[in-house]
C-alpha cells in the first residue's frame, strides 16, 4: 500500500529535492500545494509550473490537499508559516516532516509541538546531515570513546545568500532573521546527538558585511558560541559567506575536539573537482541525503516507529536559535530557556 | 649610544642570544642566515645550542648584553621583563619571543623603558612572516575580497612538556596567551582593532594552572564590525601540528589550511618529541629568518618591521581579556586606546 504524501509548499529550495526523490518512488503518491508561490517575488518557477517541472500532481489549496487525505505532509513553507501548516497537518492526522527551523518564535514551536502531542502524530526534523555516513561513523567512534572526553567542537555551515529565487530568507518576518536562522540548527542538531544533553548559554554576534549593498536588512554573518552543561564548549559559524560566484551552493563542516585528539566532518566535501570554461567545477559525489531522510521518514511511518531525529530536537535546536537573536542583542551571553 | 652593526663598517652583528630552549634553534638558523655573530646565555641548555650550531657560550646575562648588539630573548615568558629591562639600559637593541611579557603592564613597562632609551624592541610573532598570512593580508588591503566579515583561526598541536611553565596562567602560561595570542595579533592584524572579547575554555584553568589537554575558543567583534573565532587546542602527545585561516569578505573569500601546504607531508608519529613542535621548511627562506632579517634591517636604520611593540602590548591585552571573559563567563569590552593609553602619556 502506498504512502499519500503531501508537499506543502515549494518555498523552501529544498521542497524540490524532496519532490525529485518522491516522484522517484513507487511506495507513494505524492502530490504538491504552493498557494502562496504566485505572491511571492521570486524569479524561479513556483506552484503548478513547479509541479510540472518535478513531476508531481499539483492540487491548487491546502483545504484540496486535505480534503485528499494525505497520511503525511512535507512542510516546506516560508518558516514563520510552519506552524499554521503542522496544526492543520496534526489535526488531520498526517505525520510531519517539517523543514528547519522548526518556527520563527517559541511560542510557535511549544504550540506545534503540542499540538502534534495531541494528536499523536509523528513529526519529524529536516535534519538530512544526521544522516551523512562521515556523521554516524564520528558519532559511533565518539560513543565507543576513540576521542577521550570531548572538550570542544567548532561548527561550520557556510553558503551563498538565498536571495534571487527565494527572497523570504531574507524577509525577518517570514524568516525569523537571516544566517542565524538559517544556518545555526544543523550543526546545533549534529552536536545535540553527540552530546545528548540540552546547551545552557548561547553567546552570538552577527553583522551584515557580508553581500552589503544588496538590500538585505537581515545578517549575513555571524559566529555562535554555545555552552552545554558538561562543560562542551561550541561554536557554529552559520554565515552566508559563499559568493553567489562559487562553484557549490556552500558546505558544513564539524571539528570535534576530545582529549585524545581531533575528528573533524565535512559531509559535502566529497566531489569531483576541475574546471571548465567558466571557472571552478564542483560535483558531489556524496550519499543523497535527503534521499536517506526520507527513506527514514517513510520508514518511521511504516513500521510505527519514533522519528528522529523529532520534533523535540527540533525545538531544542530552535531554543539555541532563539538564544542566539537575543544575544545578539545584548551583547551577552543569553540562557537557554 | 646603541651600537649598530652598520655603524661598524663590514662586522658582524653581535647577537645575544638568551635561552636555548625549543625556539632557540629557528632563532639561531635566522641569525646565521644573516651572517651575525651569535653568543648565548642560558640557565640550561647553552653548552648544546652552542656545540650544535658553532655559539660562543657566555656564563652571565651580563656579559652577554655586554658583547653584544642585539639581545634576543627566547627564554621563559615570565622572565622578559626583567632580561628585556636589564638589556634595554644597557643600550642594546632587543627581539623578544612572543609573548613580550607576561601580562601587558610589564609589557607596557618594556615599551615605556625602550622608548626613553630610545633602542627598538620588537616581539616575534613570527606568524605575521608565513607566506600565507602575508598573502591572506595582501588579499584583504587589496580589497580581492572586499570588506572583511567573519573570520576564523585555529591552531592545534600536542601540548608541552608537561609539568612546564607553559599551564602555569600566572607565570606567563596557558593556552590563550601562549599559543592562541599568535592568531589574536593575525585577527587585528587582518580585520582591525578589537572593541568586544567573548571566550571560553575547556577544562577550565584550577588555580591558575592550565589542565593538559586544553581547549579555547574567543570571539573578537572588531571596531569595523566583523567578527573573529579563534580556536586553540593543547592536544595528546603526537598530535600533528596543524593551523587554518578563513577570510569571508564583502566579495569573496580566501583561506588556507596547514595541511594544504601540500610540498611536504610527514606521518611519522614515532619520531614526534616535545621538542619538535615547529611546522616544516616550506619555503626557502624561513618566517623566522624572514622576521630577523626585518628586525635587523630596522636596527640599522631600516624601514619599520610590520610589527611593533604596540602589537605586541595588545595582543598580551586581548589574551587578558580572553581569560578574563572566561573567567567571568561575560563578554568583555576592549578598547586598544585604553590600553595603550598611560604608553603614550609617557611618551609625550
Amino acid at each position: 500500500m502506498s504512502t499519500k504524501i503531501a508537499i506543502l509548499s515549494f518555498a523552501h529550495t529544498h521542497a524540490a529535492a524532496y519532490a525529485r526523490i518522491l516522484s522517484a518512488r513507487d511506495d507513494v503518491e505524492v502530490v504538491a500545494a504552493d498557494p502562496d508561490g504566485d505572491e511571492a517575488p521570486d524569479t524561479g518557477p513556483r506552484g503548478a509550473a513547479l509541479a510540472r517541472e518535478l513531476k508531481v500532481a499539483y492540487l491548487d489549496t491546502y483545504d484540496d490537499v486535505f480534503a485528499w487525505g494525505p497520511d503525511a505532509v512535507i512542510v516546506t513553507a516560508e518558516n514563520a508559516r510552519h506552524r499554521a501548516l503542522v496544526e492543520r497537518a496534526a489535526s488531520a492526522g498526517a505525520h510531519i516532516l517539517c523543514e528547519k527551523p522548526l518556527a520563527t518564535s517559541l511560542e510557535d514551536a511549544k504550540a506545534m509541538r503540542a499540538a502534534v502531542d495531541a494528536a499523536g502524530v509523528g513529526l519529524m526534523m529536516a535534519y538530512p546531515v544526521r544522516f551523512a555516513s562521515s556523521f554516524t561513523d564520528a558519532r559511533d567512534r565518539i560513543r565507543a570513546g576513540h576521542l577521550g572526553q570531548v572538550l570542544g567542537i567548532r561548527g561550520t555551515n557556510n553558503g551563498k545568500v538565498p536571495l534571487a529565487d527565494r527572497a523570504w530568507f531574507t524577509d525577518r518576518e517570514l524568516a525569523g532573521g537571516g544566517a542565524l536562522v538559517d544556518h545555526v540548527v544543523h550543526c546545533a542538531d549534529l552536536i545535540d546527538e553527540l552530546l545528548g544533553e540540552p546547551a545552557e548559554s548561547v553567546r552570538a554576534v552577527a553583522n551584515s558585511i557580508l553581500h552589503s549593498g544588496r538590500g538585505i536588512d537581515v545578517e549575513t554573518g555571524g559566529l555562535v558560541t554555545v555552552r552545554y552543561p558538561g562543560g562542551v564548549v561550541a561554536t557554529i559559524d552559520c554565515s552566508w559567506s559563499y559568493p553567489d560566484a562559487a562553484a557549490t551552493w556552500g558546505g558544513l563542516t564539524l571539528q570535534v575536539v576530545g582529549t585524545n585528539g581531533t575528528i573533524t566532518i565535512a559531509p559535502f566535501a566529497q566531489h569531483l573537482g576541475g574546471y571548465d570554461g567558466s571557472g571552478a567545477v564542483y560535483s558531489p559525489v556524496g550519499d543523497d541525503l535527503d534521499a536517506a531522510m526520507i527513506d527514514a521518514f517513510l520508514e518511521s511511518i511504516g513500521r510505527g516507529l519514533p522519528m528522529a531525529p523529532d520534533g523535540t530536537v527540533g525545538y531544542r535546536t530552535f531554543q539555541i536559535v532563539d538564544a542566539a537573536r537575543r544575544s545578539v542583542l545584548s551583547g551577552q551571553p543569553a540562557a537557554v530557556h | 649610544m646603541p651600537r649598530f652593526a652598520a655603524e661598524s663598517e663590514g662586522a658582524a652583528l653581535r647577537v645575544g642570544l638568551v635561552g636555548a630552549g625549543g625556539i632557540s634553534h629557528v632563532h639561531v638558523a635566522g641569525w646565521q642566515a644573516l651572517g651575525a655573530d651569535i653568543s648565548v646565555f642560558s640557565k640550561a641548555g647553552a653548552d648544546a645550542l652552542a656545540e650544535q650550531h658553532g655559539l660562543t657560550v657566555v656564563s652571565t646575562f651580563e656579559e652577554l648584553v655586554d658583547l653584544v648588539d642585539v639581545v634576543d630573548i627566547v627564554t621563559p615568558t615570565a622572565t622578559h621583563r626583567e632580561l628585556a629591562l636589564t638589556a634595554i639600559a644597557a643600550g642594546r637593541h632587543v627581539v623578544c619571543e612572543k609573548p613580550l611579557a607576561a601580562t601587558s603592564a610589564e609589557a607596557k613597562e618594556i615599551a615605556r623603558a625602550a622608548r626613553a632609551a630610545g633602542v627598538q624592541v620588537y616581539p616575534a610573532h613570527v606568524v605575521r612572516y608565513f607566506p600565507e598570512y602575508v598573502a591572506l593580508k595582501r588579499a584583504i588591503t587589496t580589497g580581492v575580497i572586499g570588506e572583511p566579515a567573519v573570520l576564523r583561526f585555529t591552531r592545534a598541536g600536542e601540548a608541552p612538556r608537561a609539568g612546564s611553565w607553559f599551564f602555569d596562567e600566572t607565570a606567563g602560561g596557558g593556552i590563550v596567551l601562549d599559543q592562541m595570542i599568535h592568531d589574536l595579533d593575525q585577527a587585528r592584524w587582518l580585520a582591525g582593532e578589537v572593541v568586544q572579547v567573548y571566550a571560553v575554555q575547556n577544562p577550565p584553568t584550577r588555580e591558575g594552572t592550565v589542565p593538559a589537554v586544553v581547549t579555547a575558543q574567543i570571539v573578537l567583534t572588531h571596531l569595523s564590525g566583523a567578527v573573529s573565532h579563534v580556536q586553540g587546542y593543547w592536544g595528546p602527545s603526537g598530535l600533528t601540528f596543524r593551523t587554518s585561516v578563513d577570510v569571508a569578505g564583502s566579495a569573496g573569500t580566501v583561506g588556507y589550511e596547514s595541511p594544504d601546504d601540500g610540498s611536504i607531508r610527514m606521518d611519522m608519529p614515532a619520531a614526534t618529541s616535545a621538542d619538535d613542535y615547529l611546522p616544516p621548511r616550506t619555503h626557502a627562506e624561513s618566517p623566522y629568518t624572514l622576521e630577523l632579517r626585518e628586525f635587523a634591517a630596522a636596527f640599522a636604520g631600516g624601514p619599520v618591521p610590520r610589527i611593533d611593540l604596540e602589537d605586541g602590548i595588545l595582543a598580551i591585552a586581548l589574551a587578558e581579556a580572553a581569560v578574563a571573559s572566561i573567567a567571568s563567563g561575560a563578554a568583555v569590552d576592549f578598547n586598544a586606546d585604553v590600553v595603550l593609553a598611560d604608553l603614550q602619556e609617557v611618551v609625550a
